[in-house]
């Protein structure tokens, strides 16, 4: 039996969404087991169905993506929420300021005609069965989530810091050796320390660390290195305004 | 009355339209955005410019590396710094693999159905699924080059002011120069299978495009006139929309690959230049679905001038350090060709080097105007005379021959 699975797309960058088309083969070995109801960005069908797997990527920043977020839900038997936009705002959530204020300025006017709202994370809307962070994600790990659940495993979830894959990887640690200002000790891994491999410091984009982080102590270490505390409480919060650990 | 496109498929973003009918007759278009707004102007006012490039990126991930590029030139601009020409290179590299990465998957997944008559790519593989390989493979490159230059497919954070994180290695400058040596016979296919669509669409009555062929320091325009972006485009408002609409000196414009082959013929490499040689008098034609035609074209130009680009920084090899920067206030833009066409970075730094001004104007937000006028032409053309089934596919056909980036158009266009 083939899964229906449909990608909802509210507001984002679409990062999350054209990650799935950069799956390429894996891709076609995903459509053996599902079969495709609606993925606005890559096809022309739409069949309104109920569906097994609903993939929710982007923020909630409209009413109208409140109503598709509920429709998906309502919708569906499992549903993902895909991205750090999706799991804890990304970066448009942590743009200061009420809605009507933040229309001002930037379009000088406070009316409203499209309904837009304060943008938060998905999570905070509606119940999900599986949050899978990253701006964008790593591919492989949304291919193995549906891989898992395709044939009835409830996919694991990570729970280690970046830091974790910069040793693995033998990465020189940026922030002890170069002073760098890198969020990788209170990052959620997964991502395999790319920036690292860059040597440039973790800017945050998988979000929080959720267990035994320590932004404490973090944010201590970058105030004697020299960065002032308006910096880095920016930084802490580009990608996770609504977390408070941060 | 009126007709409503809900949404566009099989485009990025969030948009539909409203064509209204008054005794029987087509009487206006309205292109409707509703990706919610994203503010990136308010998210960068006061962030410290080295943080910036990576932040504007996450504007849009299908150009994300053309995002970075224009926002790094315009602190480079604002802080006076010059950066050898080898670094301008790696850059040119990145934003080539984009164009590939880009074209690739608007020409194969996103339009190539509506041509071979499925409704979408996937369907379409099982009849037709050598030419989606192929397209998928040049994706793939372009996605390469853009890993290697930008540090990740997506959003990788490796382009900073002053160079880069991270410079590729010889090896990857080698396998960069064969791939694309070997992607060549894939992309003159594609020329072939472009140049049969039917056209679609309004004609411009400017092009505009910048003056590189993929980054520069101004914009050029079809009556040879050279300026910045704030001279000669006025913007204004819509009662119905928060997307802006722009004017040519009060004319209807257009941004993307079409303007860029004609305007800048004389920059495309060989096999590129001997393509558009062949094509020219249908390119001339103007519709705005050659667009697509045209960028087959820079397929062809991309792979060629990465081989190019790769051999020259193999034989001279390079510093591989970076310039350094040092803030001070200033004023900078950013003019990069993204994919689909002119975009713009503008920022004000302080003294401490935190942003105090920025705009940023993107091609979807240049192209709003013509892609408003072609829908109506297109449905004055068809409506009555084709069924509702065509009619519908033929105006989201027009839609897609922009290549149009939703998510890019809205939370950066001011009223
Ligand atoms: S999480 Fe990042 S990559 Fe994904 S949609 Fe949001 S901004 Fe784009
Ligand atoms: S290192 Fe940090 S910023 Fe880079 S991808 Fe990983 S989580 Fe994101």
């Amino acid at each position: 039996m083939m899964l229906k699975l449909g990608v909802f797309e509210l507001t984002d960058c679409g990062g999350c969404a054209l990650n799935i088309l950069f799956l390429y083969e894996k891709l076609f070995d995903l459509l053996e087991f599902y079969e495709i109801k609606e993925f606005h960005m890559a096809s022309s069908i739409k069949e309104h169905d109920t569906l097994d797997v609903a993939i929710v990527t982007g923020t909630v920043s409209t009413q109208r993506d409140l109503n598709l977020l509920h429709y998906a839900r309502n919708h569906s038997n499992y549903l993902i929420a895909l991205g750090t936009c999706a799991t804890h705002g990304d970066v448009q959530a942590s743009v200061e300021g009420k809605i009507r204020e933040k229309l001002e300025k930037v379009y000088g006017t406070r009316a409203n005609p499209m309904k837009a709202l304060d943008s938060t994370p998905i999570v905070q809307h509606v119940a999900v069965d599986y949050a899978l962070p990253g701006c964008p994600y790593d591919k492989d790990e949304i291919y193995q989530v549906l891989m898992n659940l395709a044939k009835g495993v409830e996919p694991p979830t990570k729970d280690y810091p970046v830091c974790v894959e910069c040793k693995l990887n033998e990465y020189e640690c940026v922030l002890v050796k170069r002073g760098i200002p890198c969020l990788g000790p209170i990052t959620l891994g997964g991502c395999n320390a790319v920036c690292i491999k860059s040597q440039l410091g973790c800017i945050g984009c998988r979000g929080p660390l959720p267990k035994e982080a320590n932004p404490a102590s973090e944010f201590e270490i970058l105030k004697e290195l020299g960065y002032d505390e308006e910096y880095i409480r920016r930084k802490f919060k580009t990608f996770a305004r609504g977390e408070l650990r941060w | 009355m009126s007709i409503e496109i809900e949404a566009f498929t099989r485009v990025e973003g969030n948009g539909g339209a409203e064509i209204i009918i008054e005794n029987g007759e087509v009487k206006d278009v309205k292109v409707k955005i509703f990706e919610g707004p994203r503010f990136f102007e308010l998210l960068t006012l006061g962030r410290h410019y080295w943080d910036v490039p990576d932040l504007e990126a996450r504007i849009c991930a299908i150009c994300y590396l053309s995002h970075s590029v224009a926002s790094v030139l315009a602190i480079e601009r604002a802080f006076g710094a010059e950066v050898p020409e080898e670094i301008m290179l790696l850059r040119e590299l990145g934003l080539l693999g984009e164009v590939l990465e880009s074209h690739a998957l608007h020409l194969y997944l996103l339009v190539a159905p509506d041509l071979f008559g499925y409704a979408d790519a996937i369907r379409m593989a099982s009849k037709h699924g050598e030419v989606v390989k192929e397209g998928l493979t040049i994706k793939a490159f372009g996605n390469y080059l853009r890993e290697v230059i930008g540090g990740r497919e997506i959003h990788g954070i490796n382009v900073k002011p002053g160079g880069f994180g991270r410079y590729p290695t010889v090896e990857e400058l080698e396998r960069m120069e064969r791939q694309s040596e070997a992607l060549l016979k894939f992309a003159r296919r594609a020329v072939g299978i472009f140049a049969g669509q039917e056209y679609l669409g309004a004609k411009a009555e400017h092009y505009v495009a910048v003056n590189g062929y993929l980054y520069g320091n101004g914009l050029i325009a079809d009556d040879g006139e050279h300026f910045d972006y704030f001279k000669c485009i006025e913007e204004k408002t819509l009662p119905y929309s928060f997307a802006k609409q722009s004017r040519y000196k009060g004319e209807v414009f257009m941004v993307g690959a079409l303007p860029r082959v004609i305007l800048k013929y004389e920059m495309l490499t060989p096999m590129a230049r001997h393509l558009y040689e062949e094509y020219k008098e249908k390119l001339a034609q103007g519709y705005v679905s050659l667009n697509n035609l045209a960028q087959a074209i820079e397929l062809v130009y991309a792979l060629e001038r990465t081989k190019e680009i790769a051999r020259v920084l193999l034989d001279k090899g390079f510093e591989g350090e970076n310039v350094p920067i040092e803030p001070k206030e200033g004023e900078g833009i950013g003019y990069v060709e993204a994919p689909r066409g002119v975009l713009v970075h503008h920022y004000r730094i302080d003294e401490k080097g935190n942003i105090a001004y920025s705009n940023i104007i993107t091609p979807t937000a240049f192209n709003h105007a013509i892609m408003e006028l072609s829908l109506y032409e297109e449905a004055k053309k068809r409506y009555g005379s084709s069924d509702e089934m065509t009619f519908l596919q033929k105006l989201e056909e027009t839609v897609r021959a922009f290549d149009p980036c939703i998510s890019c158009s809205v939370h950066v266009v001011r009223l």
